[in-house]
């Protein structure tokens, strides 16, 4: 076992070296502005910055935009909307990521209140997708003056923003000498504009990667400076592609740079119970964690080996629910082998959850670094899955260089590993070869293929030019060049609405299809999580149950986005008496922290109903900001099959027994009758009886959400929630 | 017997819900396990028998980050 | 390294360690602000609870502030502080102090001020 006492110190960078870059910066631009003080959570102002004319602009937040949109993602989508027209692509010049801490961002004493909430219109889908991310840029800017900032239009060369909250300047400069790599131009920026050793911590940089620039599913990282390992660390805004359309709009980072955080910066109105909360809940931490899910050793992989025996985890492009090599990369074996033990890990102040967990001085074995002694994040639960298992993959170390070379190129991890595996199904399924991949042996379980893969993205070179597309685009191109036949890949290539799938298996829960598939920006496990609730708990059979469990979970993990909180401390570990509570799975006692401190902050009174109006507000804008896309409708609803069912022989035959005994006690066989069918008949018959299942599913979810049947908002609901503006109501009229 | 409201198969004299759970795998640490309707603590877990005709509950506390 | 050290079956209840030490750090006489606590046993007799300068509030500060000083003495540097109480709830004896008034907790430094305010040598000051 690795103790962080025992990890070296990281070198930093010569004096010399940053000296000759920041000398090659041209400032562009630079403004003076008033620092307005935070009162109870809010700023009130808004940093527009519009790279194509260097234009740097501060406004007032309209005091109604704050009551209908509550702040992060809320803010996020309104002044998306108001930058973007029905046509307006990923690259278009109006595009723009709007970015938002919310009003209990950067609160210090409760874990898990750091987070930053990003907005744009997506590569991947063409819609509003939504991000959430840690590290401190999204406290800092605030504690700099501001609760949201718009990126628009385009530079002419790479530059960066950098914005220093203690002397209330913002320039825009020019950065051609930094590398492009996020371990690499993270560290360079936050030694640069930090005034000493002891200042690093005050500096937060925003980038993306070298990868980012030609993939869809480019990713933005944002640091955190850790001076334990004397590193600096990346968290990842990382699904969606935003990293893309930052680097299409050749900025290369964001600096923000503030020192002095403290526990009232946030102008509470009551500090008190702020403080009893946090410390109640890190003594919670304390006595609980080691116990529970041992999130401060290993992070949230603790569920890597629970999701192979539960026949959850995705294997071999979601084929199956486990994988045989599971003792290889359990997560016990990164605890004993990889992650250092015993560091504090949060990625912003007062988070003892601390689940950022680190692999220090990992020698890479590939690609421009190989070589290297690198600190290495995570990997998190979907990194293993997907980079592992997914695409049958089972070694520790491949796992964790796919996880490096993901994060400093600015990737997504999720999307790559699905990705890969998609691939890897169509090379073994004969579709792809070693001439269309340019000798790439894509092969399940191949990481060097799959690595030297991602080299090629970041190179913008051979197959990775094409994987890069991500698996939308990449079907397309498959039947289209390579005579693929277009109804295998529909149901094998697991991505909706243009998005990458999550690493969950949702074949056998219902209620989990509908998680992934009826969702605003497609799926993910952000909105409702209901795998174990439905599948092995038993907890929501009939239809009706379903509907109010996906009308419940995605209005509360909405509220998380609005605030500028992470859902992980939620129920991530649980007081020793939930069990005895009403509605354990709903974790009671936490949710009343986050009313108390929304209280202590705010000064205002919350409870369920309350919280949940505020999501609904922001979920069913999106929604419609979606249909004013052109997406958001039943159609964009449906999912493949390989999510819901068996769609090959192998996988039949796989859990062939499952199946068969489907066919009696669901579909409503006799045992005879289905000893007599072929299997070509069994799977036919199985999935007639999921595809319907998931169209009752939705005929219960919709009308739950206040939408008709093709998934359009009512204008009762509409107005109701107060969300009925002109614009709104000129989307959602024609399609009543 | 009953487990979370599916007729449990592999019911035995003489099982205790630690015997249910370990055929069952379930290998998360934050369960609920009712019995009848009556909270069952970790440390009683091997000593509780299952009758046939007991109602079991084992809820897992997971619903994702 | 340097620490208070206790022998409960010398202490008398009289709390004259919790107001000296409260007095010195926050100007008043409050044994919740004071980084040793006084609590009276179930069978009778006292028990002292005094910082063993563990460390374990230094492992949990994901920026630093809680440093060893020369003689072992983990010493806490509030200008850097942000108030994150992480470490008052890691604390094993839930022996910091954390008051509203004060951004940030306190804890022991091994100041010896209640050594001195105690009448019987129920603590003292161990270098080794």
């Amino acid at each position: 076992m690795i103790r962080i006492c025992d990890v070296k110190k990281y070198h930093g960078i010569p004096a010399e070296e940053l000296k000759r870059m920041q000398d090659a910066h041209v400032e562009l631009t630079r403004i003076t502005y008033d620092h307005k003080p935070i009162h109870r959570g809010y700023t009130d102002k808004y940093l527009t910055v519009d790279f194509s004319r260097n234009s740097i602009e501060i406004t007032d937040i309209d005091p109604k935009v704050k009551e209908v949109f509550t702040g992060g993602k809320g803010y996020c989508l309104r002044y998306l909307w108001d930058e973007v027209k029905p046509s307006t692509r990923w690259d278009s010049p109006e595009n723009a990521i709007t970015m938002s801490p919310g009003p209990l961002c950067g609160v210090t004493q409760y874990a898990g209140t750091g987070k930053t909430l990003l907005c744009s219109i997506s590569p991947l889908t063409d819609t509003p997708f939504d991000t959430n991310v840690g590290g401190y840029f999204g406290p800092l800017l605030k504690f700099s003056g501001f609760d949201g900032l718009t990126l628009k239009g385009t530079a002419k060369e790479d530059v960066i923003l950098v914005i220093d909250g203690n002397k209330n300047t913002i320039s825009i400069e020019t950065a051609p000498l930094e590398h492009e790599d996020a371990h690499v131009l993270g560290e360079e920026l936050t030694y640069m504009y930090a005034d000493d050793e002891n200042d690093r911590k005050n500096v937060a940089v925003v980038c993306a990667g070298s990868a980012a620039k030609y993939s869809n599913i480019g990713m933005i990282n944002f640091t955190f400076y850790d001076p334990n390992r004397g590193v600096v660390r990346l968290k990842q805004a990382g699904r969606g592609g935003l990293g893309r359309v930052f680097r299409h709009k050749n900025i290369k980072a964001l600096v923000c740079k503030f020192s002095g955080v403290k526990a009232d910066l946030n102008d509470p109105y009551d500090i008190s119970i702020i403080n009893q909360v946090g410390k109640k809940y890190h003594k919670e931490i304390h006595d609980l964690d080691n116990l529970q899910n041992g999130m401060r050793k290993v992070g949230t992989a603790n569920i890597l080996e629970v999701m192979d025996a539960y026949d959850i985890l995705p294997t071999n492009n979601f084929k199956f629910g486990s994988h045989p090599g599971i003792d290889r990369f359990r997560s016990t074996v990164f605890i004993e082998k990889y992650l250092t033990q015993g560091a504090a890990d949060g990625c912003w102040y007062g988070c003892s959850m601390a689940c950022a967990k680190a692999a220090d001085h990992f020698k890479l074995k590939t690609g421009p670094y190989k070589g290297q002694a690198v600190c290495i994040d995570g990997p998190e639960y979907e990194n293993g899955a997907g980079l592992g298992p997914n695409c049958g993959i089972d070694d520790p170390e491949a796992i964790l260089e796919l996880n490096f070379y993901c994060d400093t190129y600015g990737l997504d991890t999720i999307s790559f590993g699905t990705m890969t595996a998609f691939i890897m199904e169509c090379y073994e399924a004969g579709i792809l070869n070693k001439e269309i991949t340019g000798g790439l042996e894509l092969n399940f379980g191949n990481w060097e293929a799959a690595l030297e893969m991602m080299h090629q993205i970041a190179r913008n070179e051979g197959f990775g030019q094409i994987a890069g597309q991500g698996v939308h685009k990449m079907k397309k191109i498959f039947v289209e060049q390579y005579g693929a036949d277009a109804q295998f890949l529909e149901d094998i290539g697991m991505e909706q609405k243009g998005l990458e799938y999550s690493e969950y298996n949702s074949k056998e829960s219902l209620a989990q299809k509908g998680g992934y598939g009826l969702t605003n920006k497609g799926p993910q496990h952000d909105e409702a999580w209901l795998i174990f609730m439905d599948q092995v708990n038993n907890q929501i059979p009939t239809f009706e149950d379903k509907a109010e469990a996906l009308y419940y979970f995605p209005m509360f993990r909405t509220w998380f986005g609005l605030l500028g909180l992470c859902k992980l401390p939620w129920n991530d570990i649980v007081p020793a008496n939930n069990s005895e509570t009403d509605e354990p799975a709903k974790v009671p006692e936490h949710v009343q922290n986050y009313f108390d401190i929304y209280y202590g902050i705010t000064g205002k009174h919350l409870d369920t109903p309350g919280m949940l109006r505020m999501s609904e507000k922001v979920y069913q804008f999106q929604r419609i900001f979606n249909i004013r896309m052109g997406k958001g409708l039943r159609k964009n609803d449906a999912i493949p099959y390989r999510s819901s069912g068996p769609v090959t022989e192998e996988e039949y035959l796989s859990r062939q027994e499952r199946y068969d005994g489907q066919l009696v006690d669901l579909v409503g066989f006799t045992k005879e009758q289905v000893a007599a069918m072929s299997l070509q008949e069994k799977m036919a018959e199985t999935r007639k009886y999921r595809e319907a299942e998931y169209e009752k599913l939705i005929d219960a979810v919709y009308p739950r959400r206040g939408w008709n049947l093709n998934g359009v908002p009512t204008i009762e609901r509409v107005k109701d929630l107060g969300i009925d503006f002109p614009e709104v109501l000129e989307v959602i009229e024609p399609l009543q | 017997m009953q487990l979370n409201d599916r007729p449990y198969l592999h019911w035995r004299q003489g099982m205790s819900i630690q015997d249910v759970i370990d055929e069952r795998n379930f290998i998360y640490p934050k369960l609920v396990v009712k019995l009848n309707g009556k909270l069952i603590r970790k440390e009683d877990y091997a000593a509780t028998l299952v009758a046939e005709e007991d109602d079991l509950k084992i809820h897992h506390l997971l619903a994702g980050g | 390294m340097k620490r208070v050290v206790k022998d409960d079956s010398l202490c008398i209840g009289c709390r004259q360690c919790e107001a000296a030490c409260s007095k010195a750090f926050y100007k008043v006489e409050d044994s919740a602000k004071s980084a040793i606590r006084i609590t009276e046993k179930e069978e009778g007799g006292y028990e002292i609870t005094v910082c063993t300068q563990c460390g374990e509030c230094a492992a949990v500060c994901n920026t630093g502030v809680i440093q060893p000083n020369a003689k072992g003495v983990y010493m806490l540097n509030k200008k850097e502080c942000a108030g994150c109480l992480m470490c008052v709830g890691f604390c094993p004896l839930q022996i910091m102090v954390q008051c509203d008034d004060h951004l940030e907790p306190s804890k022991c430094t091994a100041c010896g001020l209640c050594v001195k305010a105690c009448p019987t040598g129920a603590i003292r000051i161990e270098e080794a």
